[in-house]
């Protein structure tokens, strides 16, 4: 078996997959409502919307529009916005920056805090300080997302006013003069950023803590610990050498399925926070039936979610030596 | 007696749980000397691995209760030590080697950092003088490539071979003495046979002592100096191992002595742990004679006939999910069996024998050749025929499900294609009980209210539910502790004997094999080597993996011979 036959198989199955959302959501979106309404507005006549049907190829049996639209894709084009005419691609491109600055956020500060906690409360978790902070952590996991993200606002923009409650600005560069001919740029973060990234990773932690601690706990009990104690290994090195490495194994899969809900999810902070990303785009564009938009968010979304479980298909083999194919 | 290097001195043990404090240790008193091998001896339960864990202290704590007792292991109080001070025993100047290879070792790390961890532990050295000195160690244990095996992950290894990397481990900080809970349980035969001279050999060179846990008296016979033999949380007897083992005095290392199939008649009735410690375990209770039955022999026809039976597992597969190479379980296999007879197949872990038997009850399908049933081939027969050949499982713990009640896992074959009322179905499961020595009145009980002895007898009564011809017996007896499995073959022989039923058994346990079987095939490699009636090629093998087999089963006859 050659080294590329893993990618070629993963390659596959996204050609596929892609296929069968463009398929799927072609038809669906044609049950939604007639884009030539949408196009045409309100008091259009009978003339003007037979015209903008023949345009856009709207007069066409559906099966015969099906085959133009893929046709198009295969050959890189994805139509234009109904709304403004641009790409419909290159509209989804430009918003996605922010919504993957935003999830990467949350999911870095998720997993910073998840896994010290959740190996401190996996480590021992019948003494009654885990038992209490385990029960903290259970009530914040019954929060919903955008609750926390409403008393957010409430606390730190409306009532104390330190930060922006809506709103997206990219951070600046501030220049480090080291001497005066040399300088490091260094970037300065906005703090625009803080509380939608603050309330998604509200949202993660408490479930990804509880998956770390289950998973440690779990790996306390195997053979190895005890192997490892008849060796004289101390509190300390069973935990962080033996049984963290172990439980890290479930939290992998975690975090890929939390990606996924990240970009789909994105829709409700976005709209709280008017953050300019795919989720607000996809709520825009689905309310004004811009087909080719929807799409196309369609599309990118799924291949990025496929690629984040291909990517943690990967950590598995980096972090389980059980999964690496032998032979080397 | 020269200096101990352990006393244990009037230990009592209790754990805690909601339910109330179980006493697991009833006061125990031991003794082990310098560079003696000690065996403790006694089936599961019986609190011998609580005696070796206990040792260095790797209870929790919190959830045992030590109302007497004093361990002194190398003059040091370990009972008043605290968890720094029992850290820098541990591994350092007691080592301890655990049963299941598979699992005491961490899988994300290399051999190399486990073994290297505990001397740089214990040891004034550098990382380069601590990895000359692992793989010094590793070449100890007669691994013939210690590099590879030093930069292997666990899972890269055989059990053996991991089992060698546990005691270099054990060795490493040259200890004074080595716990060595149930090393080899989990190993072959062959494995086993290396490892114990292994593990012999060092202790021997290095003047360590060794504290052996076991359920295995022949293990025990071959290996130690002294015994302790154990039954609910006592030491019922102890004494020389020549002592203990050739001239018991307690009546349950006597009926332990007397359930093991090694040098009884075959196919007699063996003597079981229950039947002896009814009266009470005071040590002078006369053992009730064993009743004997004549067996009868009942060859008849030909009732089936496996013909160059091939068995094959998919390797790889290509993009589309075909398998492109294939491992070859089962090679070629030809073997028959005549009604009322047994045969048993028997082999290694991996030789095929497994895969074989699931071929048989059509588990499994063959990629060659055909298995005949009274001369027809198996899938050519109606359901109703088919269904004369049943299995039994190995590991009654995992094969019954759990949230069933005995008469409906009993009765589920009935139910095939049928539906008989439910209080049929319950009349039958109580004469089954009946059948297999379960009370009747236990058929509303769930799988984990019975032992693990009783739990087979639910296998083989379901088994049994749609009148079979055909038995197929996986490993019947491998999960269970000697006395039971005595029950569980007396049970078996009783059952061909009154039904004239066929048994097409599988094992790796020669003892249990002479016992039980008319006609043997050994299998090696997927390969049926060497066939025939079972005394001939267990007394005078032919071949030369059957003969390894033989010389490698740990024999008390042979242990005392030598």
């Amino acid at each position: 078996m050659g080294p590329l036959v893993p990618v070629m198989h993963q390659l596959t199955r996204l050609v596929v997959l892609l296929f069968m959302v463009t398929t799927l959501l072609f038809f669906m979106l044609r049950l939604a409502g007639d884009p030539a309404l949408v196009l045409a507005g309100n008091d259009a006549t009978p003339e003007q919307l037979e015209a903008i049907r023949a345009q856009y190829g709207l007069d066409k049996p559906l099966v015969i529009q099906y085959l133009n639209y893929m046709g198009n894709l295969v050959q890189g084009d994805f139509g234009k916005s109904l709304a403004s005419g641009e790409p419909a691609m290159g509209k989804v491109l430009t918003m996605l920056p922010a919504t993957l600055l935003i999830a990467g956020l949350a999911m870095a500060f998720s997993i910073i805090v998840a896994i010290p906690l959740g190996a401190w409360l996996g480590f021992k978790p019948e003494r009654a300080d885990r038992r209490s902070v385990s029960g903290i952590i259970f009530v914040f996991q019954g929060v919903p997302g955008f609750v926390t993200a409403l008393i957010f606002i409430q606390i730190f923009a409306v009532n104390l006013r330190w930060l922006p409650s809506l709103g997206m600005e990219w951070g600046t560069i501030m220049e480090w003069a080291i001497t005066e001919s040399f300088s490091i740029p260094i970037p300065v973060p906005s703090k625009t950023w803080i509380l939608p990234a603050a309330s998604l990773s509200w949202f993660l932690m408490p479930s990804l803590t509880r998956v770390v601690a289950a998973n440690t706990a779990e790996a306390m009990r195997e053979d190895y610990i005890r192997t490892a104690r008849a060796g004289g290994a101390p509190a300390s090195t069973l935990l962080w050498r033996h049984a963290l490495p172990n439980a890290l194994l479930g939290a992998a899969a975690l975090i890929g399925t939390q990606f996924a809900f990240l970009m789909g999810g994105a829709v409700i902070t976005e709209t709280i926070f008017a953050w300019p990303g795919i989720g607000w785009l996809l709520i825009e564009s689905t309310q004004t039936l811009d087909f080719p938009v929807v799409q196309s968010l369609a599309l990118c979304i799924a291949t990025l979610v496929f690629s984040v479980n291909a990517l943690t298909d990967l950590s598995f083999q980096f972090l389980d030596p059980r999964l690496r194919t032998k032979g080397n | 007696m020269v200096k101990p290097v352990v006393r244990i001195d009037d230990l009592r043990l209790e754990f805690l749980s909601q339910a109330g404090a179980f006493e697991a240790l009833k006061g125990i008193s031991l003794e082990i000397g310098e560079g003696e091998i000690v065996g403790v001896v006694g089936e599961s339960g019986s609190g011998k691995s609580v005696t070796a864990m206990n040792l260095l202290q790797l209870l929790p704590r919190t959830k045992i209760n030590v109302p007497t007792g004093t361990i002194s292991v190398l003059e040091h109080d370990v009972r008043a030590m605290d968890e720094k001070q029992l850290q820098h025993i541990r591994g350092g100047e007691v080592s301890m080697i655990f049963q299941e290879p598979m699992t005491a070792l961490n899988p994300v790390l290399r051999v190399k950092d486990q073994i290297d961890d505990v001397i740089l532990r214990h040891k004034d050295v550098t990382p380069e003088e601590a990895e000359e000195m692992s793989l010094k160690l590793l070449a100890d244990t007669k691994i013939t490539d210690p590099r590879r095996v030093y930069e292997s992950f666990p899972h890269e290894l055989s059990g053996g071979m991991r089992q060698r990397v546990m005691i270099a481990m054990a060795f490493s900080c040259s200890p004074k003495l080595i716990v060595a809970d149930e090393p080899t349980t989990a190993l072959d035969v062959t494995v086993q046979a290396q490892i114990l001279a292994l593990l012999k050999e060092r202790a021997q060179t290095t003047g360590t002592s060794v504290l052996l846990i076991t359920h295995d008296l022949a293990v025990v016979a071959q290996l130690c100096d002294r015994v302790y033999v154990m039954y609910k949380g006592e030491f019922v007897e102890k004494g020389a191992t020549k002592d203990v083992i050739g001239d018991p005095q307690h009546v349950y290392t006597r009926a332990l002595l007397n359930s093991l199939p090694e040098g009884k008649a075959p196919k007699s009735r063996l003597a079981t742990v229950a039947a002896a410690m009814i009266e009470g375990n005071t040590g002078d209770v006369i053992d009730e004679p064993i009743e004997q039955v004549t067996r009868v022999a009942r060859t008849g026809d030909t009732i089936l006939q496996i013909q160059n039976a091939v068995v094959r597992y998919p390797k790889e597969y290509n993009l589309f999910g075909r398998p492109i190479t294939f491992h070859t379980a089962v090679d070629h296999v030809s073997v028959e069996i005549k009604e009322g007879e047994t045969l048993a197949l028997v082999g290694e872990s991996g030789c095929g024998k497994t895969s074989l038997a699931n071929a048989v009850v059509g588990l499994n399908r063959l990629a060659d050749g055909e298995i005949l049933y009274r001369g027809k081939n198996i899938l050519d027969h109606d359901p109703e025929t088919r269904r004369e050949i049943q299995i039994v499982f190995q590991d009654p713990q995992s094969s019954l499900d759990p949230r069933w009640p005995v008469w409906r896992i009993m009765t589920e074959p009935l139910t095939v294609g049928k539906s008989p009322t439910k209080a049929e179905l319950r009349d039958q499961a109580a004469s089954l009980c009946e059948m297999v020595g379960l009370e009747p009145n236990q058929i509303d009980r769930l799988p984990h209210e019975f032992s693990g002895g009783q739990r087979q007898r639910i296998a083989v009564g379901r088994a049994l539910s749609v009148r079979p011809k055909l038995l197929v017996l996986d490993e019947p007896t491998s999960a269970l502790d000697v006395s039971v499995q005595a029950q569980i073959l007396n049970l078996l022989l009783d059952l061909q004997d009154e039904h004239g039923l066929t048994y097409l058994f599988i094992s790796h346990d020669v003892a249990v094999v002479r016992h039980i079987a008319d006609k043997v095939a050994v299998m090696y490699q997927s390969k049926v080597v060497e066939a025939g009636d079972s005394e001939q090629v267990l007394t005078a093998p032919t071949h030369e993996y059957t003969r390894t087999l033989m010389n490698a089963v740990p024999s008390l006859k042979r242990a005392f011979a030598a």
